[in-house]
Order: structure tokens, then C-alpha cells, then sequence
């Protein structure tokens, strides 16, 4: 860390003296990350404050999807974007549970392949793809994740069956929830405020909700205290013994850089963008409130297919990009779904903060093969769902076709440029990747940070590169493993 | 860091949703404005202050050019000045069809405004 960045956190910090408080460990972060963290750490028997940034709202309260639940469990409303050309907007849960209260609740195991990937590719010490499964299999078990026990929404089952028909891949994603009932479609999400974050405030770990974290603050290469500021604008400081980061593959590097940290942190964002589309059916198919739980693996890991939630105004969101000629269709929502076709991205992009600001400047840049594969997917997934049953096709692009058979296809291919689409991604990693070469990790093989004896990074941020799969089981199993490593040190003293 | 000022981002989207939503009823056209002025004050901040830029920008042309001069601008894909229009339309076209699903093409919805 610069002496000139420590110099400033300290003179800033005497002026923050309202409320403090200490504890052994602090966690940054109540999401797939944090929660599980903070639990094992309550439950080995340390003092631990979970510090989470936005409100805890109960499930059920809100109705999923929805733009209140952007309003309010979303980190800036829900509009966020990495710029550059296309610009791709992006979502980030920011409430007690992170992203796992907002997102789909589909469940994918780290693959095998990918693991060994990244333990040869990031020089990752003690990454074992045996080790990683079996943990997957405890997060797994603590998720109470399971197939649907009954039939699939219908705009699940027409990825299935266009799926089917045309011989390619699909199988049903697995989530986190549980069925009251065995009903499929009151499906209960076991996100972290109803999993971890339980288990770690009955182990004794004190939650603290509404409470953001503007800087870590040194004495040498060892963080000693968070300084905080709370909702209500009140600030203090909060000390510790040692600190895991856990704030998201946006925010975690923001911090880190903030208390001085840069190196190899926040330079080599992974994301999978996604395109989409909307399909029209001849019978009713919208599921305002869900997502479809098949996907198209036929191409994976380079490009898969799925469906998102459609209540009304998304599918309005959806024609937009050429509303003069898709306008129509917008009252027919009931007979349109949305879905997606998903990347994995050769691209990078950056997290800087900025002077001012608690938010960071986040920028990304497709390749080329990035942008033809995004052409390929959209044209693939209207074939898809043409074979599915659907009598009209709307891509998500400026002046996109109208895509009603197979001849016109070829139109989407021609016509597709990728600074034309609306490129969006839900999947964020790899701005600390762990691992041992130094030239281009910015955390050890288990979290901790270059260049610190205390701070430690536990959650999306980690991953080396995007998973090519839902990242959440892969967070988790990998946040198990080091928690693990780091209370086996604190043992052994 | 800056905020958009609601009455730039108002007037701007007003005119936009003339244009785009002809039948939708004022009433809820303020609405749906005051929803979207409202969503830019809590972008991200680098994001907000780009926003505020190029919302000062556009309403300076507005005020010099008039209603139609923003509507063709509206309907351009200019690299900066077109995502701003974008990030209006999606949020105001997501507020539409969410709270009003019956709503028509031209914005034109059967029930009593509220």
C-alpha cells in the first residue's frame, strides 16, 4: 500500500469517532460469500460482525423480479452498467443476503474441468476438484437443493422440447428451494437469510444491517479497523483481528482499492454477457414471477440458453430496441416469454474507484469472438424456439427482425452487431483472483490478500475466470474452503 | 456527487413519452416521469454524474430546438445521447407495462387512473 493512501486513511480516521466497536473477525458481506463465512467463523467459536450495506427484508414481501425489488434489493436501483461498446448492464444484489435473495436460485456444481482450470492456470495451491465437489455437495445439502418435484413452467418446457426436437443438450437446473406442499410453483428460496446467516447469528455473530464500510484502515501491511457509515449518516469505526471482504466482485475491489490496495485487484473483471430475446406462443405461457429452470447446454461451456423472468414490464423492456415494429406484440404479454443466451467471455473488464464516490467506475470490453459468439447464441435461441412452438421471435437489438421462420434467421445474423443489443450480465467475478502467480493474482491460493497479513477476499471476486455455469455453488464451495483453511491457522496459532 | 436535476430529466422524458406513448393518460405520464427522475438519483455515482452531463446537454437542446428537434433526437443512435434516451425509455416502458399491464402500444389503458 502507498504511504501517501495510508497517510490519508489515518488523518480521516480521527475524525470518525462516534460509534466503535471490535471483534475478532469482520465480515464485509452477507451474500453467497459472506453468509457462509460468517457462519463458520461464529461457529468455531469467534467474535464475529457481519457488516452489510443494505436493509434485511423478509421473503415474501416483495415480489420477486419486480421493480420494487430493484428499488430495494438492488444496488442502485438496478441500473448499473460496465461501459464500453456495447456497454453491458449489470446486476448486484445490495440487501442482507446479496444476490441470493434477488437472483434465480438455479444451482450449478463448480465443473471438474474448470477447477483443474483454474488450479493449473492461477498456480491455486491445494485446489483439489475431489475436495471441491465434496463441498459442493455441503452447500448443496444446506441449500436443500433439488429438481422441481413436479412439472415445469411452460416456458421451461418449451426450452426442453425446441431442445428435443433439435437434438441438442438441455437438462433441468437444480435450485435452492424447497416445495411446501410439493407444489412446484411455491417454491421457497433458501437464500443466505434463511440458510448461513440464521446459523450465524445463532452462533453468536452480531449482524449489522444498513451499515456500509468506505475504507480498511492499516498499521503496516495489517488492517486494524473498518470505518463505517450507517444509513442514518452516523459514522464509526469498527477494529478487528482480521477482516474477510466479501462485498461482491464490484465492491470488494472498490474497497480494497480505496484502503489502498491496487495491485492486481479490480483488473480483470469476468462476466458472462447475455442477449435476449422475447417469444411469442400461440397459448398462454408468462410467468410474471419465475424463471424457467431448463437449459440448453448443447454448446456450453461457450454459449448456453435459458430463460428469464417475464412479468409484463420486462417483456416491454424486451421489445424495446425496436419498438417501432415490435410494439405490437406488447399486448400479447401473456403469450410472451423471455429468454437468454449466455457467453463465456474472453473479454475483461475493470473496477476503478474514483475519488469522491463509494461506487467505482466499471468498464468492459468484449472481443471479437465474444461478439460473434452473442450473434451465433441469438440466432440459435430463435431457431430453438421456433422448433419450441413459437410463432414469432423478437430479438433484443436495434432494429432486429421479426424472426418468424427459419429462413429468417438469416436475417438476425446479418443484421446483429453487438453495440446494437442490449447486453446484460448477472454473473460477476474474478476482480482478486486467487492463486500464486503473483503476476496476475491479486489473493493468495486461499484468499488472502498480496501484500496484507489479515485481509482476506471470500467471495465471487476469487474465481479466476467465469465458471461458464451459475457461479453460486462455486462461490460457496470455494468461500467453504478457505474459511476452513483460514480457522486450521488460527488453531495451529 | 451531481444529481440529475428532476426537472431536466422530467421535461425530457415528458416530451419522449409524448411522443412514444401517445395515449397514455398525462396523469400517469407525471407518474411515470417522477418514477424515472426519481431511479436517476440513485444510480451509481460515475454513473449519475455521466447522466447529469448529458441530461444538462439534451435539455439545453430542447430548450433551444424545441419538442421535435428532442424527438428526433430521441429516435438517433448516438453513442452517449442515445443510451440516455434508452435508460429513459426502460425504466419508463418497465414502469408502464408493470403497474398498468393492460396498457396498449400507444399507452392507452382502460382503467380509471388512480
Amino acid at each position: 500500500m502507498g504511504d501517501l493512501a495510508r497517510r490519508v486513511a489515518l488523518r480521516r480516521s480521527e475524525l470518525d469517532s462516534v460509534m466503535t466497536t471490535t471483534c475478532d473477525v469482520l465480515v464485509i458481506g452477507s451474500g453467497a460469500g459472506g453468509a457462509p463465512t460468517a457462519a463458520l467463523l461464529a461457529e468455531a467459536g469467534l467474535d464475529v460482525i457481519v457488516v452489510e450495506e443494505g436493509s434485511h427484508i423478509e421473503q415474501g414481501v416483495i415480489v420477486p423480479f419486480s421493480l420494487e425489488q430493484m428499488n430495494r434489493q438492488y444496488r442502485g436501483g438496478g441500473v448499473t452498467v460496465a461501459l464500453g461498446r456495447p456497454s453491458i448492464a449489470y446486476t448486484e444484489g445490495r440487501c442482507a443476503g446479496g444476490g441470493t435473495e434477488v437472483n434465480s436460485g438455479l444451482y450449478r456444481r463448480p465443473p471438474g474441468e474448470v477447477v483443474e482450470r483454474w488450479r493449473q492456470g492461477w498456480r491455486i495451491d491445494d485446489l483439489d476438484p475431489d475436495d471441491v465437489e465434496r463441498l459442493a455437495g455441503e452447500v448443496e445439502t444446506a441449500l436443500s437443493v433439488q429438481l422441481l418435484p413436479g412439472p415445469a413452467s411452460e416456458p421451461s418446457r418449451a426450452l426442453q422440447r425446441g431442445a428435443e426436437r433439435l437434438g441438442w443438450k438441455s437438462d433441468e437446473s437444480p435450485r435452492w428451494m424447497t416445495y411446501p406442499d410439493g407444489d412446484p410453483r411455491r417454491g421457497q428460496r433458501q437464500s443466505m437469510t434463511r440458510t448461513y446467516l440464521p446459523r450465524a447469528a445463532a452462533a453468536g455473530a452480531r449482524l449489522m444491517y444498513d451499515c456500509r464500510v468506505d475504507r480498511l484502515e492499516f498499521t503496516g501491511d495489517r488492517a486494524v479497523a473498518a470505518h463505517v457509515t450507517r444509513a442514518d449518516g452516523s459514522r464509526g469505526s469498527i477494529r478487528f483481528r482480521d477482516v474477510f471482504v466479501c462485498a461482491g466482485a464490484i465492491h470488494t475491489p472498490a474497497l480494497l482499492q480505496r484502503s489502498g490496495l491496487r495491485r492486481n485487484i479490480g483488473r480483470t473483471l469476468a462476466v458472462h454477457p447475455t442477449v435476449k430475446l422475447a417469444a411469442r406462443f400461440a397459448d398462454r405461457v408468462n410467468v410474471p414471477d419465475d424463471v424457467p429452470v431448463h437449459q440448453v447446454k448443447e454448446f456450453a461451456p461457450d454459449l448456453s440458453f435459458g430463460g428469464s423472468a417475464s412479468h409484463p414490464g420486462l417483456v416491454a423492456l424486451a421489445l424495446l430496441d425496436n419498438w417501432r415494429d415490435f410494439k405490437g406484440a406488447v399486448v400479447e404479454w401473456p403469450n410472451i416469454a423471455v429468454y437468454y443466451a449466455a457467453i463465456t467471455s474472453e473479454g475483461r473488464g475493470r473496477v476503478v474507484s474514483l475519488p469522491g464516490t463509494t461506487d467505482p467506475l466499471v468498464t468492459y470490453r468484449l472481443t471479437s469472438r465474444d461478439r460473434s459468439l452473442l450473434a451465433q447464441g441469438l440466432e440459435r435461441l430463435s431457431m430453438l424456439l421456433l422448433e419450441a412452438g413459437a410463432t414469432d421471435v423478437f430479438p433484443s437489438y436495434r432494429d432486429a427482425p421479426r424472426v418468424r421462420d427459419r429462413r429468417s434467421l438469416a436475417d438476425v445474423s446479418s443484421t446483429f452487431r453487438a453495440s446494437k443489443a442490449s447486453v446484460m450480465t448477472v454473473h460477476l467475478c474474478s476482480t482478486v483472483p486467487m492463486g500464486e502467480d503473483r503476476d496476475r493474482c491479486g489473493a493468495s491460493s486461499h484468499g488472502l490478500v498480496h501484500d496484507t497479513v489479515n485481509v482476506r477476499v471470500n467471495d465471487a471476486s476469487l474465481l479466476p475466470d467465469a465458471p461458464g455455469v451459475n457461479p453460486q455453488g462455486s462461490v460457496m464451495s470455494v468461500a467453504l474452503r478457505n474459511v476452513r483453511h483460514f480457522l486450521a491457522e488460527v488453531r495451529r496459532g | 456527487m451531481r444529481t440529475p436535476s428532476p426537472t431536466v430529466v422530467t421535461s425530457t422524458c415528458r416530451v419522449v413519452l409524448e411522443n412514444d406513448l401517445p395515449d397514455l393518460d398525462p396523469v400517469r405520464r407525471d407518474v411515470v416521469t417522477a418514477f424515472v427522475a426519481e431511479r436517476l438519483t440513485v444510480l451509481p455515482g460515475p454513473m449519475r454524474l455521466g447522466v447529469s452531463v448529458v441530461a444538462l446537454v439534451v435539455a439545453a437542446i430542447h430548450s433551444v430546438a424545441g419538442d421535435r428537434s428532442l424527438v428526433k433526437l430521441s429516435s438517433i443512435s448516438l453513442p452517449i445521447v442515445g443510451e440516455y434516451f434508452r435508460l429513459l425509455r426502460s425504466l419508463s416502458y418497465a414502469y408502464v407495462w408493470e403497474t398498468w399491464p393492460d396498457a396498449s402500444p400507444s399507452g392507452a389503458v382502460s382503467s380509471i387512473p388512480s
